[in-house]
């Protein structure tokens, strides 16, 4: 498994099951990034809760995140007013009222599974549509070469998604690209040795001929990239560093293609941080591999047990097996 | 913002049970296996992303590390889809007889069960593992090593198995206090465990093993089925499957075999259950159903007991049954197959003790101070002892040998001294299955969890012998 996938394996099953044969529930997972999901049946069997509680909510709101859900799950999803408590959003199945079709099931269940996909990519979906419409009124000024025109008057809202408590996602849309800044903590000592080589290889691997076409990517270690420079209480130091990718319009030239464009991007750092744990299991089975090799050595370097014959005082010998 | 919710990995021999804590049952149930690529080179000339080249390229060569070593440490799969990709890959089993054997599959395992399954950042959790009684410490220590060390978690608690059984117990109706001393018989696929605990604590030197257990019993139906010649009608490859169905679904314990048997063959029709499966290879089920409804009453010729009818019996389903659904009789085995743990001698020829035996010798070579609370409170846990009425006539065989030894050393007195009993209590609940996942859960999500867990900070302090340092909680729960 190199990529992690979008959509919640445990929704996913759940309904499946559900759908099924619906059966009572009462049960809180979670995702990724603080998101908390708690699936019931409150009312009755056929009536499936899933409520969803995600962190960053109060900055999907401001970027459209309810309005895009509306517009996924039409007919599913409850107002604010009857949104479970605790949480920020409830669709309601009734699996009384399911698609006729196996196919459309999988389809509905499928989409189901991507809610908290879906919620996270409504500011990455208003920024591509600022791209567009920056693109349309941007105007090639006349004598570019020698206007140095400042870049920053085409520039779009500056979207800040705190998606972990002490993380967040910078996103900018621009006339010809959006960008999207990571910042990026890292707790543990050994981690920020791992993910600094990671990073750095992350960006050099975006050299290789095959990937001329990936976003491009930079990561600046301790400084904040100049987008976001002028926000004030960034942190800095040696825990900190930040992941910019820039995308460019054919990334997302199509809904499917900024679809999964987004869905990648959104688990960067969960991509980031199992890569790093699994990079930690890969040395330490090399460290346990590197050990045993040590220990044949060193039983190898036992001194040989001198055989003497062993005589009882009435000069018997013991038989040795 | 509320914390996380703790995670709860139980990892057996044959299956690994995982969730969040609070939930009353695991979100995820599948067989602790691994498969990877046999052997490395040709995985990574496979896998490595650059294409053919040859994979150990001279080092400082190229500046990234992709085209140095491939990412076949990556290429794997656990669970069911490690089972679906047998054929390519190889299989490995990281846990034997309960404890870990190789800690390097053990951690990637942990690796995509977290990542992958249950989508949880360790750092943001804790977690609380499971271990089997007689666990040594080291490999605790390993176990928190790779905790720690690789995936960062706020804090861990390892727990007995047999402990969190007893705690799961607590949800039965039967059980008035909530105690952590009792005898928990745990019997899952391979083995059978009799483990007594005192107050929180494992009592090892009376831990008894029993070789029966669930695969045993499918093995056992599975001859049962052979011996009357009914697996005539099942593909080869669907027989062990076919046994472990019927396993599951139709039998019971019964509390007098012999009566049982008269029951039987007094009303056959009413006793006897049909099972009608599918060709799980090719999967048809053309047959139009009501010629096989027709076939009925001559399936129904108890052709186990009369030779000829026996091979026109086999002989008719070779014709009709192999290329349609097929139909078998579920006889005897219904109430025989459970009854191999009540008496072993018609099953195996090794191991003959019965299982209310080994728990009466199990209580009985455990301190004496405890011995009322063990007769008290034996608590079942494991699929295998999931059968109807096992509790029942456990309790009522462990409750006739207590009752003959003390009606034995009341004679022996002379009459002179009376016994007032001792109270045998076998506790059977709903969460019985994954009664150990269940009571991990509901000490996960009590707040004095993180109280008793080893934290962060303790491990950075103290390092992997933290674990050593058992703490028993639930005592004040």
């Amino acid at each position: 498994m190199i990529l992690l996938e979008s959509h919640s394996v445990i929704i996913h099953d759940v309904l499946t099951d559900r759908f099924e044969k619906p059966s009572r529930a009462d049960i809180q997972f979670v995702d990724y990034d603080n998101v908390r999901f708690h699936l019931s049946t409150p009312q009755s069997k056929a009536q499936v809760l899933l409520s969803m509680g995600i962190q960053c909510w109060p900055d999907l709101v401001k970027f459209g995140a309810r309005e895009h859900l509306q517009q996924q799950y039409a007919g599913l999803l409850l107002g604010e007013a009857e949104t479970e408590p605790e949480y920020n959003v409830s669709l309601l199945i009734d699996l009384e009222k399911l698609p006729a079709t196996p196919e459309e099931q999988t389809e509905l269940i499928n989409q189901i599974s991507l809610l908290k996909a879906t919620a996270m990519s409504a500011p990455f979906l208003s920024a591509f549509a600022e791209q567009a419409t920056l693109q349309a009124n941007y105007k090639e000024p006349a004598g570019a070469q020698q206007m140095d025109l400042q870049p920053s008057e085409h520039k779009g809202e500056l979207k800040v998604v705190r998606y972990r408590e002490e993380e967040a996602i910078y996103i900018q849309a621009s006339h010809d690209h959006v960008t999207i800044i990571f910042s990026t903590v890292f707790k543990e000592e050994t981690d920020r040795v791992y993910g600094r080589v990671f990073l750095q290889e992350f960006v050099d691997a975006r050299q290789l001929q095959s990937l001329q076409s990936a976003p491009q990517v930079t990561y600046s270690n301790r400084e904040p990239p100049l987008e976001i420079r002028h926000i004030p209480g960034l942190k800095t130091g040696e825990d900190w560093g930040y992941v910019t990718f820039i995308l460019f319009p054919r990334h997302f030239a199509n809904p499917t293609k900024a679809l999964s464009t987004i869905n990648r991007i959104q688990l960067f750092r969960d991509y980031l941080h199992y890569h790093i744990k699994c990079s930690k299991a890969y040395m330490h089975s090399r460290m346990r591999y590197r050990v045993a090799e040590f220990l044949k050595i060193l039983n190898r370097a036992k001194p040989e047990v001198a055989h003497a014959e062993r005589k009882t005082a009435s000069g018997r010998t013991f038989r040795t097996r | 913002m509320s914390r996380q919710p703790p995670l709860v990995i139980d990892n057996g021999t044959g299956y690994t049970k995982m969730g969040f804590a609070g939930n009353s049952e695991p979100s995820f149930v599948f067989p602790t296996v691994i498969a990877t690529h046999q052997s490395a080179s040709s995985g990574s000339a496979s896998a490595a992303s650059s294409g053919g080249r040859a994979p150990p390229p001279v080092a400082g060569k190229p500046s990234h590390l992709a085209s140095k070593r491939g990412i076949e440490d990556l290429d794997f799969f656990i669970g069911d889809e490690a089972v679906a990709n047998s054929k390519t890959y190889s299989l490995h089993y990281p846990i034997r007889h309960g404890q870990i054997e190789n800690w390097d599959h053990m951690e990637r395992f942990w690796e995509q069960s977290i990542f992958k399954y249950l989508r949880a950042e360790p750092e943001d959790h804790y977690v609380l593992l499971t271990e089997p009684p007689l666990n040594p410490p080291e490999n605790r220590e390993n176990t928190a090593e790779i905790m720690f060390e690789s995936f960062n978690v706020q804090g861990l608690y390892i727990a007995v198995q047999a402990v969190l059984a007893l705690a799961a117990s607590w949800t039965s109706s039967k059980v008035a206090e909530r105690t952590l001393t009792g005898v928990v018989i745990d019997s899952g696929d391979g083995v059978t465990h009799t483990i007594p605990v005192a107050e929180g604590y494992v009592i090892g030197s009376s831990i008894k093993h029993i070789p029966i257990a669930g695969r045993d019993i499918t093995y056992f139906v599975q001859q049962l089925l052979r011996d009357r010649g009914e697996t005539a009608a099942i593909p080869p490859e669907d027989q062990l499957r076919v046994a472990e169905k019927i396993k599951e679904d139709y039998t019971y314990v019964c509390q007098d075999i012999v009566k049982e048997f008269k029951k039987y063959d007094a009303d056959p029709y009413k006793y006897f259950a049909r099972f009608s499966g599918e060709h799980s290879v090719t999967g048809r089920v053309s047959g139009v159903p009501s010629s096989s409804t027709d076939l009925t009453p001559s399936h129904l010729l108890f052709a186990h007991r009369r030779a000829q009818n026996k091979f026109e019996r086999f002989l008719a389903n070779r014709i009709i049954s192999v290329p349609q659904k097929y139909d078998l009789d579920v006889g005897y085995e219904r109430f025989l197959a459970p009854e191999i743990f009540f008496n072993p001698e018609i099953y195996s020829s090794d191991f003959l003790t019965p299982l209310p035996e080994v728990v009466d010798t199990v209580i009985q070579t455990s301190p004496i101070d405890v011995r009322r609370g063990l007769y008290k409170n034996i608590v079942l846990s494991g699929g295998s002892t999931m059968f109807k009425d096992f509790g029942k006539r456990l309790q009522r065989d462990v409750k006739a040998i207590v009752d003959g030894r003390i009606a034995g050393s009341e004679e022996r007195s002379g009459s002179l001294m009376k016994s007032s009993g001792v109270e045998v209590n076998v506790i059977s609940h709903k969460r019985q299955r994954y009664a150990v996942w269940y009571g991990g859960s509901l000490m996960a999500s009590t707040p004095e969890f993180y109280n008793v867990s080893h934290s962060r900070v303790d491990y950075e302090e103290y390092g992997p012998s933290l674990v050593r340092r058992f703490s028993v909680f639930g005592s004040a729960v």
